[in-house]
């Protein structure tokens, strides 16, 4: 199991150190690189981007927006480039626009900026490691949460990719190592470990803990590992991932809540499986989550929460595929029906905010080889994953039972 | 086209009841002759690289973690500059499945997952086979596929082991 580390360098003195390091190695390699040929340069400079629009409409929720009207706010946009230095250092960088209206909020971010070293590679092994903003890359479906045509749905399940918890789960300002090995008799082999630290905005803070909380709250370096098997020319992949991470929060002078630290693992063990017609994933994760503080200065709660999917793609046509999925949560695995938190919470919770379930079916279409169109219905069951996350609202999310649709198109180069 | 007559008899051989020996051949003929009447323009894909590559032969795993960009350095230790098609083009489905067999969306969930989280960079895309072949003849370190060998001058032809 993995266990907080405290790094002597404070995490902000980090990102400077980081970024500086970042900035002082690029001009050196590119010094070096402008002795290379123009033909060469060409192959070095790699960019790519999307650009992806739809509509969307959550009714008896707040999910997408207060009024549960038709929206437009389902965009995404990116653009990113890569350069290879030199035979053994890549610079890349990414930066992406998203609107997902309630589910977090707008605006532009750096999505990743980072250096690779390719420290070490034969036929078999591979070593590299990644200096800056790095994406998680741990979970199925974590690094590419946000690149519409390279995740599975619109709307992913939010047992895992909480969207409340986006900015936070896509990775952080730090670094990561991955090693891959390859061989014919064992298959191919991935290990990934990355240490990072997320800055969290007001408005990021405020889809966390809800607007009545009025101080900060700071995320801790975090650790993550995971490791994934595909054995010998199998359609089968299996893979297992691990979170240790920390929050505290330092309440305002006037404030509603306390000072309190935020304890958060999370285990994830997947699968998946990719036919020429049919493709099944699965996730199951565990997570414990344990608070000090913040309700009252001895509040103490020790949680441990459970969800899943399955999901299943059918490729009807070349270019046509409908998708369902069935996915569920439990915010406490030991109650799983949410009437020991109602219960105890003295009319401030309601019973389905101990849990939230989702059955999905999807379409896909291919115009072509970078264009699509996708759409897909979810009939949920419980509000446990809705924003915010830290004190659910019993105005905004009073139904048990609400629904989603988005239509999405997408264009990617 | 022994390798068609091959396939020919394995197939009339699992729909034909294997007393029925008489009923087999005439079938097997009667297959035969249609090919040879009317021949298909089957073409296989070759695996083609830089005339200045070392490699001549790759195993299919080989290969695969090369368009994969799991391996990304010839046995020698320069860098391999991978050449592809779009992944609707017929020539590229045609290889993914031939030579790779995978599926040609299981190399674009591997590329797209490189190319938009940072983790590495996607094989170099190009419009037409003859642009390809050209890359693949201009490139150092390039590898590609192509179909029609008569094409096939100042490269490397790989040969691929099962």
């Amino acid at each position: 199991m993995l266990t907080s580390l405290k790094l002597i360098i404070r995490p902000s003195t980090l990102s400077n150190y980081i970024v500086g390091t970042l900035c002082s190695l690029c001009i050196a390699c590119s010094l070096n690189a402008a002795e290379s040929s123009n033909e060469e340069n060409s192959e070095a400079l790699q960019v790519h981007g999307f650009i992806a629009q739809g509509v969307v409409n959550a009714h008896n929720s707040n999910y997408i927006n207060a009024d549960e009207s038709l929206s437009l706010e389902l965009t995404e946009v990116g653009i990113n480039a890569s350069y290879q230095l030199n035979e053994d250092f890549r610079l890349a960088g990414q930066a992406v626009y998203l609107n997902g209206g309630n589910r977090y909020h707008a605006g532009p971010r750096i999505d990743y900026l980072l250096l690779e070293w390719d420290a070490f590679h034969n036929e078999a092994w591979r070593a590299s490691f990644y200096l800056g903003r790095v994406k998680n890359n741990h979970w199925l479906y974590s690094a590419t949460r946000d690149i519409p045509f390279a995740r599975p749905t619109i709307i992913l399940p939010q047992s895992i990719y909480l969207d409340g918890f986006r900015d936070l789960g896509m990775g952080g300002d730090g670094g990561a190592i991955k090693i891959s090995y390859s061989d014919d008799d064992f298959g191919e082999i991935d290990f990934n470990f990355s240490r990072g630290k997320s800055a969290i905005s007001d408005e990021q803070s405020e889809v966390v803990i809800g607007k009545f909380a009025l101080g900060n709250l700071d995320h801790d370096l975090d650790m993550q590992a995971s490791v994934y098997w595909r054995p010998t020319f199998s359609q089968w992949r299996f893979g297992f991932s691990a979170l240790d991470s920390s929050f505290a929060y330092d309440r305002a002078q006037v404030d509603n809540y306390f000072d309190s630290e935020f304890e958060f693992q999370f285990y994830t063990v997947n699968a998946l499986y990719e036919g020429e017609f049919w493709q099944l994933s699965a996730e199951i994760a565990q997570q414990r989550y344990v608070t000090d503080g913040f309700y009252f200065p001895e509040f103490h709660r020790d949680n441990i929460a459970q969800g899943y999917y399955l999901q299943a793609s059918y490729k009807v046509t070349k270019n046509l595929s409908v998708l369902t999925r069935h996915e569920r949560f439990y915010a406490n695995k030991d109650d799983k029906n949410g009437s020991e938190l109602a219960e105890i919470s003295g009319g401030s919770a309601l019973s389905h905010f101990g849990f939230q379930n989702d059955n999905m079916l999807g379409l896909s279409y291919d115009f072509s080889s970078n264009f699509r169109i996708n759409a897909e219905y979810h009939w949920m069951q419980g509000t446990a994953r809705l924003s915010p996350i830290v004190q659910s609202d019993p105005i905004a999310n009073a139904n048990k039972n609400w629904q989603v649709w988005a239509v999405q198109f997408m264009y990617w180069f | 086209m022994s390798d068609i007559c091959r396939w020919l008899n394995v197939v009339i051989s699992s729909y034909v009841n294997y007393k029925d020996e008489i009923i087999k051949t005439i079938l097997f003929k009667i297959a035969v002759l249609f090919l040879l009447l009317f021949p298909p323009q089957v073409y296989a894909i070759h695996v083609i690289s830089n005339i200045t590559a070392e490699t001549k032969s790759l195993s299919v795993a080989q290969l695969r973690r090369i368009y994969s960009m799991r391996q990304v350095h010839w046995k020698n230790g320069s860098p391999i500059v991978v050449y592809v098609l779009a992944s609707k083009n017929p020539l590229h489905q045609k290889f993914c499945k031939q030579q790779l067999r995978l599926f040609p969306y299981q190399l674009d969930r591997i590329w797209h997952k490189l190319t938009f989280s940072g983790y590495g960079v996607a094989p170099i895309e190009v419009a037409t086979q003859q642009a390809l072949i050209e890359a693949v003849k201009s490139t150092k370190g390039a590898i590609g596929y192509m179909e029609n060998l008569s094409e096939a001058s100042d490269v490397n032809i790989i040969k691929i082991d099962n």
